[in-house]
């Protein structure tokens, strides 16, 4: 299972990057870092992830925007939305874009492990 | 938000602690909350997170903290780079999780700008929105940090 990260913070990418690595029931590779939705589309073309977390406040591009993207490009990717937006009609808005899950930071790490298993069940 | 309602404090104070629960196992203590005037200005510390509002709220809200405090996070973390750029990562995430999560109160309209971050004597050339913007003091373990909510709805 491929995955990138999508992030413009360096701390939570390298934190998805070391707990994605723990998950013994799934053998998952981080195939791409981005700190901004137009990287991560440039990125993804290279990678090709099967699963993607995606911030959503990021300069160049943000995240819905860039999830609509993928979704475009490749519509069996599937996308968990790692975000401290926690308002409720922005996350229906990144569902209706084409994310797969949602999960409000802060997270903790078990919080973390659980939404990727659920991403990829 | 001319006048700050103790329901708008709270949603602020409840994000915080809720931070440092999720981060660490030691919950942080609120141990001040003010208004800021010419005599207790809003304290800034060596590094400092500011999310600048739009859209139905303007101003700006601040994450300040210690070097320290920052570093306990990092290793809390379990994160083993502290650089500098690491530090004031830190801070702007922080600020933006805070903000971000005050929107479930303040609504989808309360727009938030990526965060802008910087050291301690950057962080004395801030220009506030309000004339008494309102200061939360927290304390995590022995450290010292500050949440600066500077912001007024739009009318």
């Amino acid at each position: 299972m491929k995955l990138m990260i999508v992030d413009d913070s360096g701390i939570i990418r390298n934190r998805i990057t070391r707990l994605a690595g723990t998950l013994s029931s799934l053998r998952i590779d981080v195939v791409g870092q981005a700190k901004n939705g137009r990287e991560a589309i440039d990125l993804f073309a290279t990678s090709q992830p099967d699963i993607v977390t995606m911030d959503l406040t990021m300069p160049e591009m943000d995240g819905v925007e860039c999830t609509r993207r993928l979704v475009d490009m490749c519509p069996d990717v599937r996308i968990l939305v790692v975000s401290a937006l926690s308002d409720k009609p922005t996350a229906l808005k990144a569902l209706k874009n084409g994310a797969s899950g949602f999960l409000y930071k802060p997270f903790n790490d078990r919080q973390l492990i659980d939404a990727i298993e659920e991403l990829v069940s | 938000m001319n006048k700050i309602s103790e329901n708008e404090i709270n949603v602020f104070t409840d994000a915080i602690g809720h931070y440092f629960r999720q981060i660490s196992t030691e919950p942080a203590i609120i141990k001040a909350a003010f208004l800021a005037s010419d005599e207790a200005p809003p304290p800034l510390y060596d590094y400092t997170g500011a999310i600048s509002l739009s859209g139905d709220y303007q101003g700006t809200i601040y994450f300040s903290a210690r070097r320290i405090l920052i570093r306990h996070l990092l290793i809390s973390m379990q994160e083993p780079s502290q650089t500098e750029q690491d530090f004031l990562d830190a801070v702007g995430e922080i600020a933006n999780t805070l903000a971000g999560n005050a929107r479930q109160y303040f609504g989808e309209y309360m727009h938030m700008s990526v965060p802008v971050c910087t050291t301690g004597k950057l962080a004395e050339s801030i220009r506030l929105t309000r004339t008494h913007p309102f200061v939360i003091m927290i304390k995590w373990r022995q450290y010292h940090a500050s949440l600066v909510i500077d912001m007024e709805q739009v009318h």
